[in-house]
């Protein structure tokens, strides 16, 4: 593909080895998760990219940034994501559920059709499934139920758990047991063979901490680990007699092994995975990372020791629930919100999430540095202090500017505040690490804290624009042509004229608010000719200064011989520049040199949609003007003239004395005479007829017929007159 | 034992070929392209590198389903996908949510999808910084180059979205909407709308892309965490954020350069853009995909033309033949698909042709604000085989184009002009001499 721009042509200015370094840097920067990701191998990447894709879309900031906890806006999307209508009693669940976690006050009221739903279920013999979720439904709702329903139900769970050869129908069963208990107290719920169900659950374990669906399904997973931890708390829990401590052992055991498999991202995030693809149903990261949340701290609880995690393992696996966002699914809004209930209180380890209200600080508005220390469900944390390690300079590691310092507590706020930035701290990008030390020591056994944390930090200021200048130099002797101060705050503007062998000479300073020279991101200079081809260089710095030099000789070529205007433009801006800026600063005249054959053609520029549309100009056809007549006065004037022949002919007959004496006398004659006038009369109104308005076939056949007949009449009485006068003159 | 085994496989055809045929009944209802007949016929199959992309944009995809679309959702290295069977295709449109795909699974690959257009069918893309070469592939297709630096981002100093944990100025708040009130809905997009991703330039050969969100001049399209050395190979408003393409074939498609744009977190997400006081509850993301998908799955600018008619002045029936400069009446009528019924269009910039090699008249058509265009005009006299023809194009519309022939006659010997009187001397002298003949017969005969 063409591209407009040429890149090229820095080349001039900036040096051909040190632009292919950036680059080269550019693309193996791990700056960036995803662009990380894209270097893995193929397979990997997709696998990681796929998650990826998921944390990168839903959160704002892809980068190393914390999530916060769970605030309003979940909550407003829970309202909206349930509003009350709901299929089955699994979605009613879900919907309550959360809406008990997140304490959301108007939720819609659905308890009555719920509840009747609840007692057919529990009433009807029906499947294990609709039964637990309408016990976890009744959970919450209390739904007025028959005790001897229970007491049915009971009965029959006890024996599918005994019967059940699948997992699935296991963790069902003995889940709705559990639920009874908790629910009902006079109803015996206790197993027998506690110890037998135990073991045939851990049957289905395998080697690496995941479990199977089935013992005649060969693949392992991870959701089934999650299960079975679930249903292993359910059976110590309705266990008549104590579980053999040794089998708890192992599973405590496999608990670990299955935190091996954990997937992991660079900045701490954890998660499980499905490994395999196909099986009947394929969970995503987020229900299968839930389901072994639920069952590992679900069996924590139940145990009498403690379940040794790594704390920088729970404190990822909710960020990971943190940074997925708000989920648009109602399934995956439970899972993360339950999840999120389950870390929040329990006897593994409890993470608290530190997180920053805001990373960009302003030094022109004498930001106050926040910070935010909480649970996962945004309550209060335990006393603690913020401690912040220390602050460097992102892109150099060695550069301290702040060590050992303690944040102050905002009691009335609950936040943790760091009152002034100390006077080192200029405008620039800062990576400030961030410790928690809880105060009750004791605490560090139930609370996640993560260590140090990495947080970056923008700190943005005004730069002190100073010192442009802009002038025209004779190339030769870099004499100075005409030389312009220019205010760049304002809206001066500039009007130079050069030729292709003189030089333009751009330059300013910029200062940070501490008085250091800046660097900005962004430093443009484009030249923007009338018929909208750009050109844009970088401007370079040498030391304080940003200068760029043009020299027209060796640009010629790249400006296409384009002479005329060229609009000069600039372009200043960094992330942390609060004042960045695009001004015009005037233009140039140019005048280069004509193009010779052999330049390189205009590359085509877009065309402009607005103006490729749109109606036509009409088009009328123009018609042939009709010929010139003469007025109709002169016409009449010439049919007059043509008269005074006929008119002359007339008067010359009387004048010569015409008379009608010749005229037959006799009957017949006389007869034939009148009918052969009369013929010639009636040839002649033929003539005028056709004219008028008959065809030629009639005019035609119709004289044929006059033909004979004034050829008869006319024989007739010519012979007639012919033997008159031949007797006239014989006698 | 034999005979059982062959009666067997005789059911079996039986029952096969029962089978076939009721799928081959039914082949013609999985519809195929946007087709005036049966247009809200429409399955939408989106491929998504990853399902947690269903829940984490399902405000988009909610308003595509409460539209009537039928989503069907695969993972895009799903080996079962496959856009046709028996060579017709399976879906009305494609969404292709998954940037990073190196390969599509099962027989789909960038020719495959790119015949889908080619027949008629839409396509939304979404890129994203890593974009896949074969994401990038199929865009250079439409006539959309990404920046080729995978790490690249689009970067405005000026134009960024003020946001308190967003620091680098990738997040961008542009409101240089493409001005088109069929492409973007007649309400003005008031918020801005917010943009992270990867930037795309236009071809400047293909004339059928169109920027439908550009980027502000101060933009520009780099690594933000690396140095600039060299100039930018995007810069400016010549960046194009979002493209829309509308093929000749009237397939449209969208491209975007950030597939967060559409997520649940932007279209919620409140928006203030540097520099300006206003602060906007709500960015302007999710008034901007749900009128910009209406256009791409033709729920609007749709456009179908019918009852192409004309005749002579005073006259009701269609002739067979004109002659020059008779008067003519010509009417078509134009309606516009809404997306649940066809609405009468109303422009004022409709035109005719009649034309012959090139068009002797082009007239605009008068309306009368039900969908009727009319005009009347005089047959120039010039006579050969001529043809009406509507050619409409406008900026987001599809394209009408619609030709009749007719042909056109000179006058008959016995249609010219009569009794001029520019020939009265003429008449004049035949007849007098007619006269003179006749007296002169009887005088010459008779007298004495």
């Amino acid at each position: 593909m063409p591209r407009p721009k040429t890149t090229s042509s820095s080349v001039a200015f900036e040096g051909n080895t040190t632009h292919l370094k950036s680059s080269l840097r550019s693309a193996f920067l791990p700056s960036h998760l995803p662009a990380a990701n894209a270097f893995i191998g193929a397979g990997m990447a997709r696998y990681l990219g796929r998650l990826l894709a998921l944390l990168f879309a839903a959160s704002i900031c892809g980068a190393v940034t914390i999530p916060g906890p769970v605030s309003d806006a979940h909550r407003s999307a829970a309202s909206e994501l349930f509003d009350g209508s709901f299929s089955s009693l699994e979605e009613a669940y879900e919907a309550l559920r959360v809406f008990e976690i997140l304490a959301i006050g108007n939720k819609p009221d659905v308890s009555a059709t719920a509840c009747k739903k609840v007692v057919e279920n529990l009433g009807s013999s029906s499947p294990v499934k609709d039964l637990f979720y309408a016990l976890k439904v009744n959970g919450i709702l209390k739904c007025k139920v028959n005790a001897d329903v229970f007491k049915d139900i009971a009965v029959r769970l006890k024996a599918t758990v005994t019967d059940a050869s699948t997992l699935v129908d296991m963790y069902y069963s003995i889940g709705s047991l559990v639920l009874i208990k908790d629910q009902v107290s006079d109803v015996d719920v206790l197993l027998a063979d506690a110890d037998g169900t135990f073991h045939s659950i851990k049957a289905l374990s395998q080697s690496d901490g995941r479990w199977r669906y089935s013992s005649d399904n060969p693949e392992s997973s991870t959701y089934a680990a999650g299960l079975a931890l679930e249903a292993l708390a359910g059976v110590i829990s309705l266990a008549s007699s104590e579980i053999d401590l040794s089998r708890v052992k192992t599973v405590k055991n496999d608990i670990l092994k299955l935190f091996d498999s954990i997937e992991k991202y660079d900045d701490g995030t954890f998660y499980f995975d499905e490994k395999f693809v196909g099986g009947s149903e394929h969970q995503g990261s987020l229900s299968t990372t839930s389901s072994v949340v639920r069952g590992v701290i679900a069996f924590a609880s139940v145990i009498s020791g403690k379940v040794n995690l790594p704390g920088n393992k729970v404190l990822g696996l909710a960020k990971f629930f943190l940074g997925i966002g708000i989920p648009g699914d109602a399934k995956d809004f439970f899972n993360q919100v339950e999840s999120l209930a389950l870390l929040e209180n329990n006897r593994v380890s409890i993470p608290l999430v530190l997180s920053l209200p805001e990373t960009v600080y302003s030094l022109s508005k004498r930001d106050q540095l926040k910070v935010r220390v909480n649970t996962v469900l945004g309550s209060a944390a335990p006393p603690l202090t913020v401690k912040l390690v220390q602050a460097f300079r992102s892109d150099a590691k060695d550069s301290v500017i702040i060590e050992s310092k303690e944040l102050q507590y905002d009691k009335s706020n609950g936040i943790h505040v760091l009152e002034v930035f100390p006077d080192n701290v200029d405008v620039g990008t800062y990576v400030f690490v961030f410790e928690i030390v809880l105060h009750d020591s004791a605490g560090e056994k139930v609370f996640a804290t993560g260590g140090q944390i990495h947080v970056p930090i923008y700190v943005t200021g005004i730069i002190e624009v100073s010192n442009a200048e802009i002038a025209v130099l004779d190339s030769d002797l870099g004499s100075v042509e005409t030389q312009k101060k220019l205010d760049l705050a304002g809206n001066v503007v500039v009007e130079l004229s050069a030729n292709h062998l003189q030089k333009l000479r751009f330059s300013f300073q910029l200062k940070t608010p501490h008085g250091h020279a800046f660097k900005p991101h962004q430093a443009f200079f484009k030249l923007k000719h009338e018929t909208k081809h750009e050109h844009i260089f970088v401007v370079g710095n040498t030391g304080k200064k940003f200068e760029i030099i043009l020299d027209f000789l060796g640009l010629v070529e790249k400006f296409y011989y384009l002479s005329g205007r060229y609009d000069i433009e600039l372009t200043v801006g960094d992330a942390v520049m609060e004042n960045s800026f695009l001004r015009p600063l005037g233009h140039v005249d140019l005048e280069l040199p004509e193009a010779p054959e052999k330049a390189a053609r205009l590359p085509p520029l877009p065309v402009d949609p607005y103006l490729r549309y749109g109606p036509k100009a009409e088009i009328a056809h123009i018609f042939r003007a009709p010929e010139k007549r003469p007025p109709q006065n002169l016409s009449l004037t010439f049919l007059s003239l043509t008269l005074l022949p006929f008119i002359g002919f007339l008067v010359g007959l009387l004048r010569l004395g015409v008379n009608l004496k010749n005229f037959p006398s006799s009957a017949a004659p006389a007869t034939y005479a009148i009918l052969f006038h009369l013929g010639i009369a009636a040839v002649l109104l033929l003539y005028v007829l056709f004219w008028l308005k008959l065809d030629l076939f009639t005019t035609l056949k119709t004289v044929g017929l006059l033909g004979v007949f004034l050829m008869f009449v006319g024989h007739r009485i010519l012979s007639h007159l012919a033997s008159a006068s031949s007797k006239l003159k014989s006698a | 034992m034999a005979n059982k085994v062959k009666r067997g496989v005789a059911v079996l055809l039986v029952a096969m070929s029962k089978l076939i045929f009721v799928f081959l009944a039914f082949i013609p209802l999985l519809c195929t392209s946007f087709s005036p007949e049966r247009p809200s016929d429409r399955r939408v199959l989106v491929l998504l590198d990853d399902f947690a992309v269903k829940s984490s944009h399902s405000l988009f995809f909610n308003s595509l389903k409460s539209r009537g679309f039928d989503l069907h959702f695969h993972l895009a290295d799903d080996p079962k996908i496959a856009l046709q069977r028996y060579g017709q295709y399976l879906y009305d449109a494609l969404i292709l949510f998954s940037p990073t795909i190196e390969r599509f699974g099962g027989s789909v690959d960038a020719a495959a999808i790119l015949d889908f257009v080619d027949s008629g069918h839409d396509l939304i893309v979404a890129a994203d910084s890593n974009a896949s070469d074969l994401i990038r592939e199929i865009a250079t297709e439409c006539g959309v180059d990404f920046d080729e630096d995978p790490a690249s981002m689009v970067v405005d100093h000026s134009g960024y979205a003020v946001s308190a944990t967003e620091g680098d100025h990738t997040l961008i708040a542009s409101d240089d909407f493409i001005k088109s009130d069929v492409i973007l809905g007649s309400k003005k997009i008031e918020a801005p709308v917010l943009f992270q991703g990867i930037g795309h330039s236009l071809n400047p050969t293909n004339s059928l892309v169109l920027k439908a969100l550009s980027a502000s001049p101060s933009a520009f399209s780099a690594n933000p965490k690396s140095k600039l050395t060299s100039p930018p190979s995007l810069t400016g408003s010549s960046i194009s954020l979002v493209s829309v393409i509308q093929a000749r074939n009237n397939a449209r498609i969208l491209i975007s350069g950030s597939l967060s744009m559409f997520s649940n977190r932007f279209f919620r997400s409140g928006v203030q853009k540097a520099g300006s006081p206003t602060k906007h509850e709500k960015s302007g993301n999710e008034q901007f995909f749900t009128e910009l998908s209406k256009w791409v799955f033709h729920e609007r600018g749709h456009l179908k033309a019918v009852h192409m008619q004309h005749h002579k002045v005073g006259e009701a029936n269609e002739p067979a033949i004109y002659r020059i400069n008779d008067d003519l009446e010509f009417s078509v009528e134009i309606f516009e698909w809404s997306g649940t019924s066809w609405e009468p269009y109303v422009a004022d910039d409709v035109q005719v042709q009649f034309y012959m090699m090139s068009p002797y008249v082009l007239k605009t058509l008068s309306t009368n604000g039900k969908g009727r265009y009319f005009t009347s005009f005089k047959v120039p006299d010039v006579y050969g085989v001529f043809q009406f023809k509507v050619e409409y194009e406008k900026l987001g519309y599809t394209t009408l184009s619609l030709s009749k022939q007719i042909p056109v006659r000179p006058f008959r010997h016995n249609e010219y002009e009569r009794f001029i009187p520019a020939a009265y001397p003429y008449y004049g002298a035949a007849f007098s001499m007619m006269a003179g003949f006749f007296i002169l017969t009887a005088v010459h005969l008779y007298s004495k």
